[in-house]
């Protein structure tokens, strides 16, 4: 597994690891580091809940510029914010990319038969930039904000303690999956001699898939009577993060609430 | 005086069809120093999980503190520390994992910083403690997973080889604080050298997950034929005096042949 699927796994694998970096700048001194997590998980969602709202290009663009001064007050490095956000809506773009074609509207170009109109393009545009926001938003109170603080705002915030259970086992069983993943592909390449072409490493991806399934659902349940032995089958309790709430962080969220009703009235209207 | 851990009958099956321990009857008295030794495969770990609470055996109960068969219910006054330190550190900084037990174990903030100053010096942690779990050595995330389990202060201490990649100096400050724990000690391990270090009592788990000898250290350990039969070799201590000195005079740690040799050398 020396060839592409080794390498995506690696790719995979740093991607995550990267959140453990994300740690770092949510230890440094910024804009959003220094907002009680309470106010800026509040505030992240409320400006993510506008960019579910809108339909307007003007609209999104003003929000993405927020979202890129919130990140550059908070000293997080854009380009690294952009390496976070630019899968998911870049995938989103690739299956929505028919609607370009399939949209009626004035017509752009035309090449065998096939029309591209300017509804359909301005409709992925839209749909991606929308997508593209709201994920970097999302990120933005992930590297800013220690994990254990967003659950224990989520906790202060009253957030069902299902949904809260459910996330903070998912990331952290995440990383364990991947890690996983990554042993069982170092353990095989120990012992495999030469590069592998594309299609070896696809039939090598098909004899490990069985053992890495295995091993997965083993080390799930090992790493959840860890969790257990510790107190882990009762609900998420982080220490509480939460500090006294100042006036930015009332400022923050009402900028929130105020981005959310402009998005709807001008979406809806009064 | 009572005990905080009664077993009945304890056998578990895995789905393979595996056996890993068969009908095995045990109590630990509390403020009791035990080593269950036995040879790779016997069933040492399932026994901690089983008498941790943390696995549903086949048969058998559990019963801890004489107040109930659910672990979860004193889950604060058991400390299960696992084989494999990557099982247990799962949290995405050092200080997280060593934050996570007193956390959800209700312990108050303020007492589990103090403490959890106290063992991240002890155990060479200070430095370490913005770090990701799995970026450490083999060793550090070992000390990491002893000082988790160490945090909350439980009654009851189940550990399984505790000491696996620890270099010497570490090796020391943790058998240091196992000496230390006002409480019970169950110390599981393939190693009889580390045995006399730790405990005064030792259960033997026999290759088909039955316990076959349980009495004091001593006797288990000076019974070469026993352990042999057992896939173990007594201390390496009883090895070298085996023949020389009787059971009852054999020195069981390096620290007693050492006091031996220099009084009949003198």
């Amino acid at each position: 597994m020396t060839g592409v699927v080794g390498r995506s796994v690696e790719a995979i694998t740093g991607a995550l690891r990267s959140v453990f970096a994300a740690e770092r700048i949510a230890a440094s001194d910024g804009f959003l580091q220094r907002r009680d997590p309470r106010a800026s998980l509040c505030a992240v969602a409320g400006l993510a809940l506008a960019v579910m709202i809108t339909r307007t290009l003007a609209v999104t663009l003003l929000l993405g510029a927020v979202t890129v001064a919130l990140a550059r007050l908070s000293k997080v490095p854009l380009r690294r914010l952009l390496a976070r956000s630019a899968v998911v809506p870049l995938t989103s773009a690739f299956i929505v990319l028919p609607q370009a074609v399939l949209l009626p509207g004035d017509v752009l170009v035309e090449a065998f038969g096939i029309a591209v109109t300017d509804a359909g393009v301005s409709y992925v545009v839209l749909f991606t930039l929308r997508v593209g926001t709201g994920v970097a938003l999302l990120s933005l109170i992930v590297v800013t904000t220690r994990f254990s603080s967003v659950i224990a705002a989520m906790k202060a915030l009253r957030v069902p303690v299902a949904l809260v259970w459910v996330i903070a086992v998912t990331y952290r069983y995440l990383f364990l999956f991947f890690d996983e993943l990554q042993r069982l592909v170092l353990a095989r390449n120990s012992r495999t001699a030469g590069r592998s072409t594309v299609r070896g490493g696809w039939r090598d991806v098909k004899r490990i898939a069985g053992t890495f399934l295995l091993r997965t659902i083993d080390r799930g349940e090992r790493v959840g009577r860890g969790m257990r032995a510790r107190g882990g089958a009762r609900p998420p309790s982080p220490y509480d993060r939460t500090r006294t709430v100042d006036g930015c962080d009332y400022a923050l969220v009402a900028f929130a609430a105020a981005t959310v009703i402009g998005s709807w009235v001008i979406r809806w209207g009064l | 005086m009572g005990p905080v851990i009664d077993a009945r009958q304890l056998s578990h099956e895995y789905p393979d069809g595996t056996t890993a321990i068969r009908n095995i009857t045990l109590t630990i008295e509390e403020g009791e120093r035990v080593a269950v030794i036995g040879a790779n495969g016997s069933g040492k770990s399932t026994l901690q999980l089983a008498l941790g609470g943390l696995i549903d055996t086949s048969t058998g109960t559990v019963e801890y503190f004489e107040e109930t068969t659910d672990a979860e219910d004193v889950r604060d006054r058991l400390g299960v520390l696992l084989q494999d330190p990557d099982d247990y550190l799962f949290n995405t900084t050092v200080r997280e994992d060593l934050e996570y037990g007193p956390a959800q174990l209700g312990m108050p903030r303020q007492a589990a910083a103090r403490r959890i100053e106290r063992l991240a010096d002890r155990l060479g942690l200070s430095d370490l403690l913005d770090r990701a779990p799995f970026r450490l050595s083999g060793g550090e995330k070992q000390r990491a997973a002893v000082a988790s389990v160490l945090t909350f202060d439980p009654d009851v201490l189940l550990l399984d080889e505790p000491l696996g990649a620890v270099d010497d100096r570490y090796r020391e400050r943790i058998l240091e604080l196992m000496t230390a724990h006002e409480g019970t000690v169950v110390l599981f391990t393939p190693s009889p050298d580390l045995v006399p270090e730790v405990a005064d009592r030792v259960i033997l788990v026999g290759q088909n997950g039955s316990a076959v000898a349980d009495g004091p250290v001593r006797e288990i350990l000076t019974d070469g034929s026993l352990l042999r039969d057992h896939g173990l070799r007594p201390p390496t201590t009883v090895q070298l005096f085996d023949g020389i000195l009787d059971a009852d005079a054999v020195p069981l740690t390096v620290s007693e042949a050492r006091k031996y040799l220099s009084r009949e050398m003198r």
